[in-house]
């Protein structure tokens, strides 16, 4: 390993030098001079497109928002090749577990990707009988199928280890211990640990919902509503006499049990990577409702500046307030937001962190800063009783000695800082400035508290706040992050979405986009 | 009984409540939880039961322990409602945000009557047991409890063993572990046979989550920590700070020396693992080393910004302000483009965590780096982590008990420069302050090992 080896350094410097250069693209040169010219590879262009970026591969050189360090070889915490086996009946969540698992350590900065069992067999489509889900198939045909798909997946993810990559998701069911095991010698002999999880749900409303939602998969495209949840169900109860629950001793694994509520890990080898994924099982819970997104209404103050909303302030707030509960009332019915008021709880309970917050799907919440600005902005909705918290952590990006200049002022004055800025905008900091990074590491816990909400939340903040939580939620490259445009005419609404979450600009009418 | 708005938790206040028998490693978690949350800034406090205990009566027999002993009976209990109290008092008057409640809670009566009071205080408790029924896991924890504890302090350690196998026999016969069949409704951790199963159960906020997260990484069994700065270094020689330089003659020196260090003082160093930060100069110290080894950038030196590559004359002379708001609080200040000391805790966070999992682990790294570290290990306080004096040519031994962190330096004798900055002057030297150095053993080591 080149590590071990000592070599000339091919820059002079320190950590953010060296953070500098570990995601130039391959071709380029070796040595960064402080005289060359940025790189050409913003793609303005394509950020308007609202995409989730979960299932778009990423390249060897692809840093993530909050990745706080890496290796030579560019992978995390020496943990070598680990695959993560999603198994568990149908309508447990597998899906939406591992595409959430994966957007949470590309986050973090492993190279992670996706290998859905569901798209492979979809590739087949027209071949498939419903004998193929029994995962003892009747027939040798669907049998043979069901082995040569797996193959195929399983071939996939070994060439993507050897591309450099660290975690694949493997989502399929792997219903018999015989499979895992399998699976399990297949994948050591190549050099790869193996993680089961296994999703269980004892209680039945959370089962009957998780029908309700995969019966909407890619699977029923072109079904009626009804038909598809009845044919869901059939595959539900195929598998159910089959399917044997985790208990291997050679095997390392965890139990996720109603999404969370309690885990189970037997066999563990004490390895980082696997309490971290625990870390963030610990979080997660099925999500359900949206996150809005607003700006509060004046971009130009100073960043110390702290004052009350002007009139044009407050009638910007009227307008977004209105918009927001006209579309919620349109989505969702008129009396929603009746539910969040404050419950009473007695001391023989549980007591809720922050109070009873997301624990309602039908509940809407408001994370402001604790700048006026916002603060006042969420006023009106306050007033309706909609619960509103704010937040030290969601300040503005502090702009240090940068602040009020403009571009070319920045040049001028600090021509090798903004020479360093151009050329990395998301982790440079002018002096005394933030960087966007300091900002996602700074969000981190706000991420697991989103995380566990199943209602509805309105985050009131500046433009750079919300391309930080945007670029999590949609999986955005740190490359784009800090181009992200989000005009004050606009409410941004993302929705989660078991395969891929989904952004939408709803305008507010009577409103300045800028 | 009080009814709360929940309107009005705006944050929730923990209570760790540990379970166990005794010589199950309940201190230990209990002080690496104080020692982490700590060092990340969250208030913290461990109240033990037994240390109320020891003012009434500090070197008990077993038979103190008997259930049926009504004197043990009432100290012992007087001992918990000191330390409920206490603690109570400190999550009120200090702004405490987790409480640890380090006893042996090992009957249910007892933990749901923890339970009361604390959510009649608004305190949510969180159980987390540490269950063990492998023996050589249990003896060896007992020697390491009786080595440490001032229960124990000054008898001869065959006494002590027994005493403390007669004391783990009484609570055995009351002893009612945590079950999901009748615990369900808690929150609570299990660990079972050091982490080989672990059970979570209903966690409900980031916090107490974190503090899973922390405690399944914890290593529990005895074991060493050693940590090196990198050799001296060109850089050293002319006082500069930051820079990537290569290691001066004697730096080079120490290097050489080191396979020698490490064979004669770290008794399992077949089984070593070498990290380093990615600059050349930790590298070249680890280049004689034979064992695998793994570089971080996480342990780069603190990064100066603007600064780097100056001497403290210089960046004095240059940036008279930031050199004063340095020196006046230089845990919080951020270099010009470049790091805090937080900012450096804040990367490190997961070289901690990884450091928690691992053994047989020498760190070869920086000084403000090592400075972290040693303020994790050794709880130094925030505002005094940054000036402690931390010696080259010096390798540093750590060994985490349940009680506290025992520090031994092995002194290589290969002359080095100070690169120790007092508060309030350019020049470098070592403090005339003590409290600024490590604590500890030191071993001198002679200059005749040298390899020419």
């Amino acid at each position: 390993m080149s590590s071990e080896e000592i070599q000339p350094p091919t820059i002079p410097g320190n950590y953010s030098a060296r953070k500098q250069n570990r995601w130039k693209s391959e071709d380029e040169d070796s040595v960064v001079s402080p005289s060359s010219s940025p790189p050409q590879h913003r793609k303005i262009a394509e950020l308007s497109k609202d995409i989730d970026g979960i299932h778009t591969s990423i390249t060897k050189f692809h840093v993530s928002p909050a990745q706080l360090y890496s290796t030579d070889s560019g992978r995390l915490f020496h943990a070598g090749s680990i695959c993560i086996c999603i198994c568990g009946e149908p309508a447990r969540g597998k899906t939406n577990l591992s595409i959430s698992l994966c957007r949470y350590l590309r986050w973090l900065g492993v190279k992670s990707d996706l290998f859905h069992i569901g798209d492979y067999r979809r590739a087949k489509l027209g071949d498939i009988t419903e004998d193929f889900f029994s995962p003892v198939p009747e027939t040798i045909e669907a049998a043979n199928l069901r082995r040569e798909i797996t193959d195929e997946c399983i071939k996939d993810m070994i060439g993507f280890f050897k591309d450099g990559g660290q975690v694949a998701i493997y989502d399929a069911v792997n219903a018999l211990s015989k499979e895992r095991l399998e699976l399990a010698s297949t994948l050591n002999s190549n050099d790869i640990k193996v993680l089961f999880i296994e999703s269980l749900v004892t209680n039945p409303k959370l089962l009957a919902r998780n029908i309700l939602d995969a019966a909407k998969s890619p699977d029923y495209a072109n079904w009626g509503a009804k038909e598809a949840v009845e044919d869901y169900k059939k595959r539900v109860e195929l598998v159910k006499p089959w399917y044997e629950e985790m208990n291997e001793p050679l095997l390392t694994y965890i139990k996720f049990i109603n999404f969370g509520e309690r885990l189970i890990i037997r066999n563990s080898r004490n390895e980082f990577l696997t309490s971290k994924i625990l870390f963030f099982l610990m979080n997660s819970k099925i999500k359900s409702g949206s996150i809005y997104f607003a700006r509060c209404s004046n971009n130009k103050l100073k960043f110390k500046a702290d004052p009350p909303l002007d009139a044009k302030g407050k009638d910007y707030a009227t307008k977004m307030g209105k918009t927001l509960l006209d579309h919620i009332a349109k989505t969702k019915g008129e009396q929603w937001y009746r539910n969040t008021q404050p419950q009473e709880i007695g001391s023989d309970l549980r007591q809720p962190a922050y109070g009873v917050d997301g624990s309602h799907e039908n509940s809407l919440i408001v994370w402001t800063s604790t700048r006026q600005r916002t603060t006042q902005a969420a006023q009106m909705l306050k007033d309706l009783g909609i619960v509103v918290r704010h937040r030290s952590e969601l300040t503005q990006l502090n702009p240090g000695d940068a602040e009020g200049l403009s571009e070319s002022e920045l040049a001028a004055k600090f021509p090798d800082e903004y020479e360093q800025h151009q050329r990395d905008p998301y982790h440079h900091r002018y002096p005394r400035a933030e960087s966007y990074h300091d900002l996602a590491v700074k969000f981190e816990p706000l991420l697991y508290e989103i995380e566990r909400m199943s209602g509805d939340i309105l985050i009131i903040a500046d433009e750079t706040v919300i391309r930080v939580f945007y670029g999590y939620l949609m999986a955005s490259s740190c490359d784009d992050i800090p181009s992200l445009e989000f005009p004050q005419d606009e409410i941004v609404k993302i929705t989660y979405n078991a395969y891929a979450n989904k952004a939408q600009r709803i305008k507010i009418d009577g409103v300045n986009p800028n | 009984m009080p009814v709360y708005q929940l309107g009005h938790v705006d944050n929730l206040r923990i209570c760790v409540v540990m379970v166990g028998l005794p010589a199950r490693g309940k201190s230990l978690i209990a002080q690496k939880i104080v020692r982490y949350l700590s060092w990340l800034s969250i208030s913290t406090k461990c109240f033990s039961v037994g240390s109320y205990r020891r003012k009434e009566s500090a070197q008990p027999p077993a038979q103190f322990f008997d259930p049926s002993n009504e004197d043990g009976l009432h100290i012992r209990g007087q001992a918990f409602e000191e330390a409920i109290t206490d603690m109570l008092a400190w999550f009120n008057n200090s702004n405490g945000t987790v409480g640890i409640l380090d006893a042996s809670n090992t009957t249910r009566e007892r933990r749901e009557r923890v339970l009361k009071i604390m959510r009649e205080n608004k305190i949510e408790p969180m159980f987390l047991e540490s269950f063990c029924e492998n023996d050589e896991m249990v003896r060896s924890n007992i020697l390491d409890v009786n080595a440490t504890s001032p229960d124990y302090k000054g008898l001869p350690s065959d006494v002590a063993i027994n005493d403390m196998y007669e004391k783990i026999k009484y609570y055995e016969r009351s002893y009612e572990p945590m079950e999901l069949s009748n615990d369900s409704d808690l929150t609570f951790i299990k660990l079972v046979n050091v982490n080989s199963e672990i059970i979570i159960n209903r966690i409900e906020s980031y916090m107490e989550s974190r503090i899973a997260y922390y405690v399944m990484n914890l290593h529990i069994r005895p074991r060493y920590i050693w940590l090196s700065r990198h050799g001296e270094s060109q850089y050293n020689l002319e006082g500069k700070i930051g820079g990537d330089a290569d290691l001066s003659e004697r730096g080079f020196k120490y290097a050489q020396k080191l396979p020698d260090l490490v064979k004669q003082y770290i008794k399992d160093h077949e089984k070593l693992t070498v990290w380093t930060s990615t600059l050349k100069r930790t590298k070249q110290t680890a280049q004689y080393l034979t064992y695998p080894k793994k570089s971080w950038k996480a342990l780069d030196e603190l990064d100066a910004g603007s600064c780097d590559g100056l001497t403290y004359e210089e960046i004095a002379e240059r940036f008279p302000e930031d050199f004063k708001a340095r020196d006046d609080n230089k845990f919080e200040y951020r270099y010009r483009g470049g790091e805090s000391y937080r900012d450096v805790i804040i990367r490190l966070e997961p070289i901690i965590m990884e450091l928690e999992n691992q053994e047989n682990i020498l760190i070869i790294t920086h000084q403000a780096v090592l400075r972290c570290i040693y303020a994790y290990f050794m709880n130094v306080p925030q505002e005094e982590s940054p000036w402690m004096s931390i010696p080259l040519h010096t390798l540093i031994r750590l060994e985490p008990r349940a009680y506290e962190t025992l520090v031994t330096r092995i002194k290589a004798d290969i002359p080095a420069v100070s690169t120790y900055k007092e508060k309030g002057t350019s020049k470098l030297g070592e403090s005339s302050n003590p409290s600024k150095s490590m604590v500890g053993e030191v071993i001198a080591t002679s200059s005749s090992a040298d390899k020419k």
